[in-house]
């Protein structure tokens, strides 16, 4: 198929629907404005439903009701918005719910800047809510990442019958690039549905979506259930991109845009003699801390953390593979204020040839 | 060989509608490119830049700090990124509304009175497609040939005579540059 030039939150958009999204519901916000636009025109064509809910909290509760009834179902905002959906969030994890949640993030905090940031990490990757759950969060560095990651969602979703959660920053959002798209899944309803309503496998009682309180029992239980999940996710689902490691003295670590920019100050840096490589998260939970385990720090001497966020965000994930075996830097720019290449390049030097930043 | 492009003016301009237009007749010449729109929150008359790459090969960054083409739509625009340009690149500028003096003699700078073309032609807002002739013609960043097929594409649907003033907004900016 060829390729088209086409636009960030748009792709994800499409790529959404050629996975079988049918249900959306969302309330505007920049710089996510254009997954609702294109939503709420596109999903009526291939026989879906599309609202623009009265706030945040209604449009995450009605993708929670869409999801129930048997629906694939799609939320997006930017940070300020995602903080009111906590709640529905949280909600859809205890109901044990598939759906497909995009955060198109802008700068922090509170109502922030309408411009791009990575701040938004530790919500996504720690806080989505309340009760202490996680989602997989997928962080795609180019709208064809973004697209084949969002086509996939619902069919992770609906495997852990839990929302997937896509964190891409607005500058992401906003960027058109060339993407070929998939071809359209085939999903019906009812299919989704009889997914959606079996909690376990081995479930025998009926299904039961809403769910105000549970016995303490029962709620333990579903809470253990997340720590063989959480165990799955990190054996099988980390997605990562290593990148010119082998004889790396320095790693980088960067996600989403940071990653691109750091990736061409690294290509930069290497034609200059410097020995430096990149490990690039593409899912943030699972994170992958065996990238960080596995490397040799008899040969690696420092780590640059590169994110759109002060202070690094990422930060403590990268610890824990390190284990404290190669001092960790860090770089960045935030609220608003984006990367630039040449910037990128010299900060990375500087820290390397002084060992500060 | 990658090439960035930075488009400043106000918001109204056409300065989005410039950089999608290069995207895209980039891509339909088999290039990669990249667009990156930036403004504020407002709707008209906010300030207006966009960022277009062009490369033969897959774009790792996006992001530029000096972009090797500049088009300044307006004075404001142009005191924004003068500064932001490598050495040797071209500048060409609205010269109906940048009013300053040209400051660096690093690069080259060519002066194209957009506004006043595109109202001899009656044709007010094709000032954007003005400046795009003189960028084609000065630097070849995309074909002519390409472009104006784009053009054709892009104002199919509409009367005739957008196509016709467009086409001859294109045309002028190109004799400019050739002066």
């Amino acid at each position: 198929m060829a390729k088209i030039l086409m636009q960030g939150c748009e792709a994800i958009a499409e790529a959404a629907v050629r996975g079988g999204c049918r249900f959306f519901a969302g309330y505007p916000i920049t710089p996510q404005n254009e997954i609702p636009e294109y939503l709420s025109s596109r999903l009526l064509e291939v026989g879906g439903a599309y609202v623009q809910g009265e706030s945040e909290v209604a449009s995450v509760n009605m993708v929670y009701g869409a999801s129930a009834g048997g629906a694939r179902a799609m939320t997006s905002s930017s940070g300020p918005g995602i903080s009111l959906k906590a709640e529905g969030i949280s909600y859809l994890v205890s109901a044990s719910l598939p759906a497909f949640i995009v955060n198109v993030s802008r700068g922090g905090p509170g109502l922030g800047s309408i411009q791009p940031a990575q701040q938004d990490y530790l919500q996504a990757t720690k806080a989505l809510g309340h009760g202490g759950f996680k989602l997989m969060v997928f962080a795609p560095a180019t709208i064809q990442e973004a697209v084949d990651l969002a086509y996939d969602a619902f069919e992770y979703a609906e495997r852990d019958k839990r929302p997937v959660f896509m964190l891409i920053d607005g500058c992401l959002g906003a960027i058109m690039e060339q993407v070929e798209l998939p071809p359209m899944k085939e999903v019906t309803g009812k299919e989704t549905m009889k997914i959606n309503l079996r909690r376990y496998e081995d479930e025998t009682r009926g299904p039961r979506t809403i769910t105000p309180i549970y016995p303490e029992i029962i709620l333990e239980n579903l809470n253990k259930q997340d720590v063989k999940l959480y165990d799955s996710w990190a054996e099988n689902d980390v997605k990562v991109e290593e990148f010119m490691l082998e004889d790396a003295e320095y790693v980088v670590c960067a996600y989403g845009i940071a990653a691109r920019v750091a990736k061409e100050a690294i290509i930069n840096l290497r034609q200059e003699g410097y020995k430096i490589g990149m490990i690039r998260p593409i899912t943030l939970n699972p994170f992958p801390k065996k990238s960080f385990e596995k490397l040799n720090y008899e040969q690696v001497k420092g780590i640059v953390d590169i994110e759109l966020a002060i202070p690094a965000q990422m930060r403590d994930d990268i610890a824990l593979g390190v284990k404290e075996r190669a001092p960790i830097y860090e770089y960045g720019r935030c609220g608003g204020i984006l990367l630039d290449d040449s910037d990128t390049y010299n900060a990375i030097k500087k820290i390397i040839d002084g060992g500060n930043a | 060989m990658k090439k960035a492009i930075v488009i400043s003016g106000s918001g109204g301009q056409g300065v989005m509608s410039m950089g999608i237009m290069l995207a895209q007749t980039a891509v339909a010449q088999d290039k990669c490119a990249t667009y990156l729109p930036e403004y504020g929150p407002e709707q008209r008359g906010g300030s207006a830049k966009c960022t277009v790459v062009i490369d033969d090969v897959d774009i790792i960054s996006p992001l530029v700090k000096n972009c090797d083409i500049f088009l300044a739509l307006n004075e404001q625009g142009y005191k924004s990124f003068i500064n932001n340009m490598a050495a040797g690149g071209v500048l060409i500028y609205n010269s109906s509304r940048v009013t300053s003096k040209i400051a660096r003699t690093d690069i080259t700078a060519v002066a194209v009175p957009a506004d006043e073309i595109a109202n001899s032609i009656e044709s007010p807002k094709a000032a954007n497609i003005v400046m795009l002739g003189a960028l084609i013609e000065k630097t070849g960043i995309v074909s002519l040939e390409a472009f104006s097929a784009h053009l054709e594409q892009k104002f199919a649907s509409k009367k005739p005579i957008v196509m016709e003033k467009n086409r001859l907004a294109l045309q002028k900016g190109i004799e400019c540059a050739k002066k």
